[in-house]
């Protein structure tokens, strides 16, 4: 079995891509441009730093999705993660003059390593069981950070002094200081990001991964080496979620420990799901769903509230009905919308009728 | 799968139910207000009926034109406050958005009414700095007043300052006293404490116990209360607890047996908080293990008193940063009433140091914008009136309040000192400056002087 | 290091916390026991109820009849969710199972924090007429509310053992919790099995929030994520033994209250739950490897 997979491996190489793949890479090209570009004209600074905040989810979530919908693996504890992502990038970027991305690679590499020590004994639990001893181990680490706060400019390790009057801003890279510089530099983060994932996905260790959410056994029986390959799931999620930390901290300049509740890593599950676990563009819409509806709401005097209800919703609706949340949903209901009204159309027509599908 | 078929009609049911009425509250709510209509939470002391001893006052008096409703273009001003489950400060702007309503009943600003935009913060930085330029560059708001927030002023502060804003807000965070574009009404966590902390060394505690919520700027709250314990020659334990609390015993128990007999347990927490670590105390008996009990402003409300029963009766020392509603009977604090029972419907709070903090607060924009007589009412006309508040009497404070052109703003610097008394606060000490042992209020008495006490 | 003096009055709080995680831990593994599901919504249901008893007593309701009503609607909330999404969900991994809680957990919290909005200077306690009397033990007063926590969760351990062992309804309960298909062709009315389970589970529910609410706090935040420390002690016992949760949250109770005097570790005390769990976990899959396939119950 493994030799098949070495072999399929230099053949898909050589395939070219078909034309929906070609459409669709386009379609996202042109977004992206539009985002990157077009976007920051558009929107006011309110909706910039917002569209800055799904930046950074959409990574956290893209992270989260690998775990959950590639491996198998739920975690509860990402927001932690994050928050520890934060922490190493706000401590570097007061304590050094290292430039932006390199402090942003730090913090990805030391979480990621944090990210393995944790998960190492824990991947011997399966299923609930690692479910729940990632929400144990979050909470441990939000107790940690409530006494230990952010470093906010102070001396020591731990970099924090309690009885600042002042409290010195994180500081940007150069060439994205203004707010609309910062949202495009977190938008490319963020494409680089989602490269990588993708990197990951077409090559081995996607494959070993469809193996291993397929079925352990029988990926053990064919030869993968199932511990490794989830430690490189926990590790790839660890070292996003912690670069995503490191854009979060230029992006606030100020950090705080209250900012990272142990419930959020539960809320951010619910709106993983929703988006879609399944495919990429999931983890874009459950950053929208986690940060630019509230911000939306919050506009228009709605009361947050709603939007818990809903990813309560949401999340039942995804485990009941729609196990690939609504970035395969929606394509999927407007495939079927559209099948509809095609039919209606020729029912209308004088030709002999199909019965509808629905 | 037929079986399943009524279930998931059911499923499909709600989510659309959600979904409609997700959009319904959408499409429904305005933008300007953001508190949710009030509903079961009916405050101790309702303010539907007029207290013993106070004269009823035609609200009428908040404006120049008794009567005549301001027509004139808005003149648009912006509050940020925290609203999140657990915190909610909304009551502040809320109530500043009432003595605004009455001003536009009655005249407005010259014929102009104002406009109070009102931005809600779940203390996500990112969210706060987002409301701020929301707050200028779309609504275009031209003063900021009534901000009350856990971390806003840290985060915005230096916006401020670029733009030019010298905001009037309840302040919380250190950069709401120690920036020169903020100026408070209240004293703020760190000079309440010491309030309450100045209390407890004159009655002569041996030693201090000072107690705070985990929230940030813990150091430099816990500074003011260590400096005066360090002057009285007296130990001081600090302590912080994580919120909410999930087990007030151990805090209590803890808190007794640091301060021993002799000594003072002061606590700086939210009302549910304190609520929560008083109650434990006499769950546990040990309300009488000290010789007292302190708190600062957060537990100055009847609703506290009345929870807490008689066995607090001049036991438990709250200092009070605002004066005393109940017990007090001059004209303001009667409009202040009547203005609350006509136009306050959002302040779900009631009677009350938020509520005050609020009216205050608009009482001082009102008074700068109606000092701006070239009739045009810009960010730099309105923001420089504000700064010229000078030695104003609010009718609510212990002193006149100032503004002025300082590095720094701590204008309310002297508090009185309250006690329950069979489910109501009343006056145990009255007026008292804040001592300038605290190293930050002998800087600012250094550059504003001291504020003559309001007669 | 504080003395013996100083540990003391801990003790006796430390074991009224320790009722209290027992109370959630204990309901909460007595629900995967008969229904299959970590019942994750377990202190959002409860804090709902508290909250109901709180406006009816507010609107003059009699303290019984409040009580009452908390405990029928936790009941309902909780035999409409089994109703609706147990069947859905039955065949699921106990995994997805427990992710589904979570989504009423949140639509719970949602709609708690709207109906009972956080005004700034309020603050809801719900009392108990137990809380007026008690007895000292050393040198601080324990009320009888605390020994009813602490009793109750006695009380629920030994007789839910029983219940599900001994009783023809405890084994079914038991049975369809592991396979509900097999268990159905066995000629078990499994509809009514499972609508009995659920609707203790709720009555559970709410009684413990009740009780919660009088001793923690009468707040949705505070209770609903409550269960997130009790989960500690449903680890240990590896969601199987109702006595080991008991257990386990009595000494996970303990020990937070006896690190408050230790001034080095004090800010740390409120991890104490997740530390022990996790490295109880640890050391209990060291061996080998922990799934929670629908073979294990």
């Amino acid at each position: 079995m493994p030799a098949t997979l070495e072999r399929a491996s230099p053949a898909r190489a050589r395939t070219r891509l078909s034309r929906p793949q070609l459409i669709r890479a386009a379609i996202t090209a042109a977004l992206l441009l539009f985002v990157l570009l077009g976007l920051p004209q558009l929107m006011s600074l309110y909706y910039i730093d917002t569209m800055t905040q799904v930046a950074v989810y959409s990574m956290v979530a893209v992270g989260l999705g690998v775990l959950v919908g590639r491996v198998g693996l739920v975690s509860l504890g990402q927001v932690a993660v994050l928050a520890i992502g934060a922490w190493v990038a706000a401590r570097l970027l007061f304590a050094t003059t290292q430039p932006f991305p390199l402090v942003l690679l730090e913090a990805g590499l030391i979480t990621m390593v944090l990210g393995v020590v944790i998960g190492l004994p824990a991947l011997r639990l399966r299923g609930l069981y690692l479910a729940l001893i990632t929400l144990m181990l979050a909470g441990a680490i939000t107790v940690v950070l409530a006494t230990v706060n952010f470093p906010n400019g102070g001396h020591g390790f731990l970099g924090y002094n309690g009885s600042l009057v002042h409290i010195p801003p994180i500081r940007r890279p150069s060439i994205a200081t203004s707010d609309p510089a910062y949202f495009r530099y977190s938008v490319v983060v963020a494409i680089l990001m989602f490269a990588l994932v993708l990197a990951h996905i077409k090559t081995r260790p996607g494959r070993a991964w469809a193996a291993i959410r397929q079925s352990e056994p029988a990926a053990l029986a064919a030869g993968i080496n199932i511990w490794f390959y989830k430690l490189w799931a926990f590790a790839l999620a660890s070292f996003i979620t912690g670069v995503a930390g490191g854009v979060l901290a230029g992006a606030v300049h100020y950090l705080y420990s209250i900012g990272f509740p142990t419930q959020d890593s539960i809320t951010l599950l619910a709106v993983t799901l929703m988006g879609g676990v399944y495919s990429l563009w999931g983890a874009v819409v459950a950053a929208l769903l986690y940060q630019f509806l509230p911000a939306l709401l919050n506009n228009w005097g709605v009361s947050a509230d709603w939007l818990i209800i809903l990813f309560g919703v949401g999340v039942l609706q995804v485990l009941t009905t729609a196990p690939a949340g609504l970035a395969d949903q929606v394509p999927r209901d407007l495939a079927r919308l559209g099948r509809f009204l095609r039919n209606h159309v020729r029912k209308a027509a004088p030709a002999p009728t199909q019965g509808s599908t629905k | 799968m037929k079986r399943l078929i009524p279930a998931r009609l059911a499923r499909r049911t709600i989510m659309l139910a959600a979904a409609i009425a997700l959009a319904a509250a959408g499409c429904s709510s305005s933008s300007s207000t953001s508190t949710p209509a009030a509903t079961s939470t009916t405050p101790g002391t309702s303010a539907t009926s007029a207290t013993p001893g106070t004269t009823a006052v035609s609200t009428s008096q908040c404006g120049s034109k008794p009567g005549v409703a301001a027509t004139g273009t808005p003149i648009a001003l912006g509050a940020i406050a925290t609203n999140q489950p657990g915190t909610s400060f909304t009551d502040i702007p809320n109530m500043a958005n009432a003595y605004f309503a009455c001003v536009n009943a009655n005249g407005g600003i010259n014929g102009h009414p104002i406009k109070l935009y009102i931005e809600t913060e779940q203390t996500n930085p990112a969210q706060i700095a987002a409301d701020a330029k929301q707050l200028v560059q779309t609504d275009h708001v031209v003063g900021i007043i009534g901000n009350t927030s856990i971390i806003e002023c840290s985060v915005d502060s230096s916006y401020w300052q670029k733009l030019g804003y010298y905001i009037i807000d309840s302040g919380i965070a250190p950069e709401c006293y120690s920036t020169p574009n903020s100026a408070a009404v209240n004293m703020g966590p760190r000079y309440s404490s010491d309030g309450a902390v100045q209390y407890a060394l004159a009655q002569h505690a041996s030693k201090i116990v000072f107690d705070q919520s985990n929230v940030p700027g813990t150091g430099y709250i816990a500074a003011g209360p260590a400096a005066l314990a360090k002057a009285a020659n007296v130990p001081i334990v600090q302590l912080t607890e994580n919120v909410p609390i999930s087990d007030a015993d151990s805090v209590a128990i803890k808190e007794v047996d640091d301060a021993g007999p002799n000594g003072a347990v002061v606590l700086n927490f939210t009302p549910p908080e304190a609520l929560v670590i008083l109650q434990a105390a006499q769950k546990l008996g040990l309300e009488d293990r000290v010789k007292l009990w302190g708190c600062s402003t957060p537990c100055n409300t009847d609703f506290l008193a009345a929870s807490l029963g008689p066995k607090w009766n001049s036991k438990l020392f709250v200092n009070a940063e605002l004066t005393p509603p109940d017990t007090t009977n001059t004209a303001t604090m009667n409009l202040y009433k009547a203005i609350l029972k006509q136009y306050g419907s959002a302040v779900s709070g009631g009677i009350g140091s938020f509520s005050q903090m609020g009216f205050t607060e608009a009482e001082i924009a009102v008074h700068a914008l109606e000092s701006i007589t070239s009739g045009s009412y810009t960010v730099a006309s309105v923001n420089t009136a504000f700064k010229a508040v000078s030695g104003f009497n609010t009718g609510m404070l212990c002193q006149l309040w100032t503004y002025g052109s300082y590095p720094m703003h701590i204008p309310n610097n002297a508090d009185y000192t309250v006690t329950p008394d069979n489910g109501k606060m009343v006056t145990a000490q009255g007026c008292t400056q804040i001592s300038s042992v605290d190293p930050q209020i002998a800087q600012y008495r250094g550059v504003a002087g001291t504020a003559p006490l309001a007669p | 290091m504080p003395s013996w003096q100083d540990f003391e009055p801990f003790i006796v709080s430390g074991l009224a916390l320790g009722g209290v995680y027992a109370l959630s831990g204990v309901g909460l593994v007595v629900l995967y026991r008969a229904t299959g599901v970590l019942y994750l919504a377990f202190g959002a249901v409860g804090a709902l109820g508290a909250l109901i008893a709180w406006s009816l007593q507010k609107a003059g309701t009699p303290g019984w009849l409040s009580w009452l009503a908390s405990v029928a609607v936790a009941a309902a909330v909780t035999l409409g969710y089994g109703i609706l999404f147990g069947p859905a969900l039955a065949r699921r991994d106990p995994l997805v199972k427990a992710v589904a809680t979570i989504g009423l957990t949140l639509i719970l919290y949602g709609l708690m924090d709207l109906l009972w909005t956080t005004s700034g200077g309020q603050a809801r306690s719900i009392t108990l007429p137990t809380d007026g009397s008690g007895f000292s033990v050393g040198q601080i007063q324990v009320t009888w509310t605390q020994v009813i926590a602490l009793a109750a969760g006695v009380v629920l351990t030994v007789a839910t053992g029983a219940f599900l062992r001994y009783t023809k309804l405890g084994t079914a309960m038991r049975a369809m919790a592991n396979d509900r298909d097999i268990t159905a062709t066995l000629g078990v009315p499994v509809r009514r099995v499972e609508a009995a389970a659920w609707l203790g589970c709720g009555v559970l529910a709410g009684m413990a929030g009740l009780l919660l609410a009088d001793l923690v706090a009468l707040d949705a935040t505070t209770l609903t994520f409550l269960v997130i420390s009790s989960l500690a002690a449903v680890l240990i016992a590896r969601l199987r033994s109702i006595t080991v949760t008991f257990i386990a949250a009595i000494v996970i109770g303990l020990l937070h209250d006896l690190l408050t005097p230790v001034n080095s570790l004090t800010n740390y005390r409120d991890m104490t739950p997740f530390v022990i769990a996790a490295v109880a976990l640890l050391i209990l899959s060291r061996h080998q490897v922990m799934s929670q396939s629908r073979e294990e119950a």
